[in-house]
């Protein structure tokens, strides 16, 4: 035996029964704790599982559920839709545990899959390598309950009657399932050896099966799963069940604001630009959003950054604020919350002091026929007609507070082009970011695709739209360049590899560790301290700071506190102690302090403050809770052999119960030999 | 403890203490005095203080039914319902189940 056996050898003499000379031998055998050999002989764990979660709103829940003790299945792999028949129907085995290939996670088949739920223990989707044509696992009109378009306002606009917005959307991610789906590497050894179906005969046991465990604590709704966390003060077992979803907005302005004066400006107008940070997908944390919203935030950074040089040389009349949402994925939680604290005076200026917004949208496909020779601007704006409405924009939450003169740029006229809209396959492929091959990751990061000079041209437009409704100076609007090396970088970063050298040198050096490969743009849940904060807003803070901000000669101990200086105030910027780069020539520039008007404000749905935990008008997204979620394969025997075994188990049991008995009553027969010398002696 | 030890007196007087003490809604004494003193009262032979005995048995026996009947009916209309009163179920629950309504 290979496992360290620690045998122990108990004896136990029991005195004052009729039992009197037998004693018993105990044998105990422990097994060394950690090694647990026989687990690992009969289950293997699979890694890198995704599964989907339970999210709550108002009024439903969504995502999927696994009972508390895991869900077994006998795996069968899906050929076709068709096939769907031996799993819910016809197969001698159930339950079910379905394998998924990518292609075969559509809407029919998983709600066919839904609908005989009693014979199936789970689903398993295998990850591809490629996307498929089109997948949009979204619903058909993102957000159409928090827009500003309702029964009152618009309501010929509303609920998506003018214009279907994602109608490649198959509203998978907004369904409620009651077994588990994991997303998975395939794995189909275990089901070739032993579960293949020959000539239409079932397979012999022992089958291979997968369980999987996903047991989510929350239930019915937000206002449920919220109040069982506060009951949690009279029961014995205090478990919080489910947490707000949010995060923190990022937001950045060209002159800055002394952050403890909230609430109104005297004669203050300022320009905001705005973009969404956040995406989701079907499985939880595994989304990239790289059309829906990297494109959309990657340019506004870019154009911050171009404006940074002309707006000290010759300032505009208006401020220009930069705001960055996050949770917009979510019914509008970062562009919510920002309108209500303007609206009580929770932010340091108020809608009335907002003279316009431009909202960047989806912007991959503005520029299609890139030439790298072109200097001018390669698309032309064009306005639909009044009787379009707005796309999903966090413009359309400010909108519902107040009449605002609003832009949303946007690569589609009515339908979203994105044929990947907040599903996993919404990644660097789908924007068309080609590197040449055989390139390192350093030289990848300097490459200039064709993608980032579309997006960067897009950035200068969006930069001298911004500095001229800031009401800046005509003659320098042609000054105003975005730089394609900033956003090529950028690119990288967000969609190939975010541990590179340039995003390492914007950050401080003890958040080396935040960079994690591959990023993932879901919104999460909440937490309270900005520290704390999801390390992709992080890393949109420190490049907002760096981008716009200015690099100082402080040393480390004076940008923790630079009060001290009479020059610097902690409460017009922030500075941040960061990395810094190290130039090619050798040369280490080492780590400096940057000076930035770059803040990060709390994204989280008013609804959670309020208490109203139904509300209508705010975002009112949970997620639930859990305690471990991870799956395994086995081999199971068949039902009889396990009933058999028991019955055999049981009967040696009684049996050897009986025997036992027996030997006691005849005890004085038994062993009486041995005694009468004894007793004569006596 | 062993009642065949104890004097006839000193039996009624634990038997009452039992039976007295099941009406501060403690049922399961009742329960202990009916089981243990169910010998004393109906299979032994008489003996003078065997009919205060019975009596408290008898009322005990009672009381306890009663309980139970209580009980079994509280408690399968909270289990049937819990899900459906909501709110009131939860400031009523001593512990939630996690995952299920």
């Amino acid at each position: 035996m290979k496992d360290n056996c620690i045998c122990v050898l108990m004896v136990c003499c029991v005195c004052n029964t009729p039992l009197h000379g037998l004693d018993f031998f105990v044998f105990l055998c422990f097994s060394d704790v950690n090694s647990n050999s026989v687990a690992q002989k009969i289950y293997v764990e699979v890694n890198n599982t995704v599964p989907c979660v339970r999210l709550l709103n108002a009024t439903h829940q969504i995502g999927c559920q696994s009972s508390i003790s895991g869900d077994t299945g006998v795996i069968h792999v899906l050929e076709s839709e068709a096939d769907l028949e031996w799993p819910l129907t016809k197969g001698p085995n159930p339950p079910y545990m379905i394998l998924l290939e990518s292609h075969l996670f559509t809407r029919s088949i998983m709600m066919k899959i839904k609908k005989e739920s009693s014979r199936i223990a789970g689903v398993t989707v295998v990850v591809p390598n490629t996307s498929p044509s089109e997948f949009s696992p979204h619903t058909t009109c993102p957000n159409e309950n928090t827009g500003v378009y309702s029964d009152t306002y618009g309501p010929h606009l509303a609920h998506c009657n003018t214009t279907v917005w994602n109608p490649l959307g198959n509203g998978l991610s907004y369904e409620e399932f009651d077994f588990p789906v994991f997303s998975l590497k395939e794995d189909k050894q275990c089901y070739y050896d032993h579960n293949r179906v020959v000539n239409g005969s079932a397979p012999q046991y022992p089958l291979c099966a997968m369980q999987l465990f996903s047991h989510m604590f929350a239930v019915t709704d937000t206002a449920t799963c919220m109040r069982r966390n506060d009951v949690i003060n009279f029961s014995i077992n205090p478990e919080m069940v489910c947490d707000p979803l949010g995060d923190f907005n990022v937001w950045g302005s060209i002159r800055p604001y002394n952050r403890s004066q909230l609430g109104h400006r005297d004669n203050e107008s300022v320009v905001m630009a705005a973009a969404r940070l956040d995406s989701r997908a079907f499985f939880w944390d595994v989304s990239t959003g790289a059309e829906g919203s990297i494109s959309g935030f990657v340019t506004l950074l870019a154009a911050a950054h171009a404006l940074r040089d002309v707006t000290q040389v010759a300032p505009p009349t208006h401020n220009i604020l930069f705001a960055f949402f996050q949770g917009e994925a979510f019914d509008y939680i970062g562009s919510s919350r920002m309108v209500y604290d303007m609206q009580n005076g929770k932010f340091v200026i108020d809608l009335d002091n907002v003279h316009s917004l431009l909202e960047i949208g989806q912007v991959k496909r503005l520029v299609d026929n890139f030439q790298s020779s072109a200097t001018g601007a390669n698309f032309s704006l064009v306005e639909p007609g009044v009787s379009q409405p707005l796309p999903p924009s966090s413009l359309q939450r400010f909108l519902r507070a107040q009449n605002i003169p609003g832009i949303v740029l946007a690569d589609h006229r009515a339908a979203f082009n994105n044929k990947y809209y907040e599903s996993y396959y919404d990644n660097a492929d789908n924007l068309n970011l080609r590197y040449p091959p055989n390139m390192t990751a350093e030289e990848q990061l300097e490459f200039l695709t064709d993608t980032a000079m579309a997006l960067t041209e897009v950035a200068t437009v969006v930069a001298r739209a911004l500095y001229k409704q800031a009401g800046g100076d005509g003659t320098q609007v042609d000054n105003i360049k975005a730089d394609s090396k900033t956003v090529t970088q950028m690119l990288f970063g967000f969609l190939v590899q975010a541990n590179n050298s340039w995003f390492q040198a914007l950050i401080p050096p003890e958040l080396k560790d935040m960079l994690s490969d591959p990023p993932d743009f879901y919104v999460g849940v909440a937490s309270s301290s900005p520290a704390k904060a999801k390390p992709l807003t992080r890393l949109v803070q420190f490049l907002l700071a760096n981008l716009t901000g200015t690099a100082t000669n402080l040393t480390q101990d004076q940008c923790q506190k630079p009060d001290d200086l009479p020059d610097e105030s902690v409460q017009m910027y922030s500075y941040l102690w960061v990395q810094g780069t190290v130039p090619h020539n050798g040369t280490e520039k080492g780590p400096f302090c940057v000076r930035a008007s770059v803040r990060l404000s709390q994204a989280l749905s008013p609804a959670f403050d309020l208490g109203e935990y139904a509300s209508r008008n705010y975002s009112t997204w949970t997620e639930s809770r859990w305690k471990f979620i991870k799956a395994r394969i086995f081999l199971v025997a068949s039902r009889d052999l396990e009933m058999l075994t028991l019955g055999v188990g049981v009967a040696v049991l009684f049996s050897s119960l009986l025997v036992t008995y027996f030997i006691s009553t005849k005890a004085d027969v038994l062993f009486s030999s041995a005694r009468e010398p004894a007793s004569a002696a006596y | 403890m062993n009642l065949e030890r104890l004097p006839n007196n000193e039996k009624l007087s634990l038997c009452r203490k039992y039976y007295l003490g099941g009406f501060a809604f403690l049922p399961f004494l009742w329960l202990v005095n009916v089981v243990w003193f169910f010998k004393e009262a109906f299979l032994k032979p008489a003996y003078t203080e065997q009919l205060q005995i019975k009596t408290y048995v008898k009322r005990s026996g009672l009381g306890l039914l009663l309980w139970v009947a209580v009980l079994t009916t509280w408690i399968t209309i909270f289990q049937h319902f819990r899900a459906e009163w909501g709110v009131v179920a939860d400031y009523l629950s001593f512990t939630i189940p996690l995952g299920i309504p």
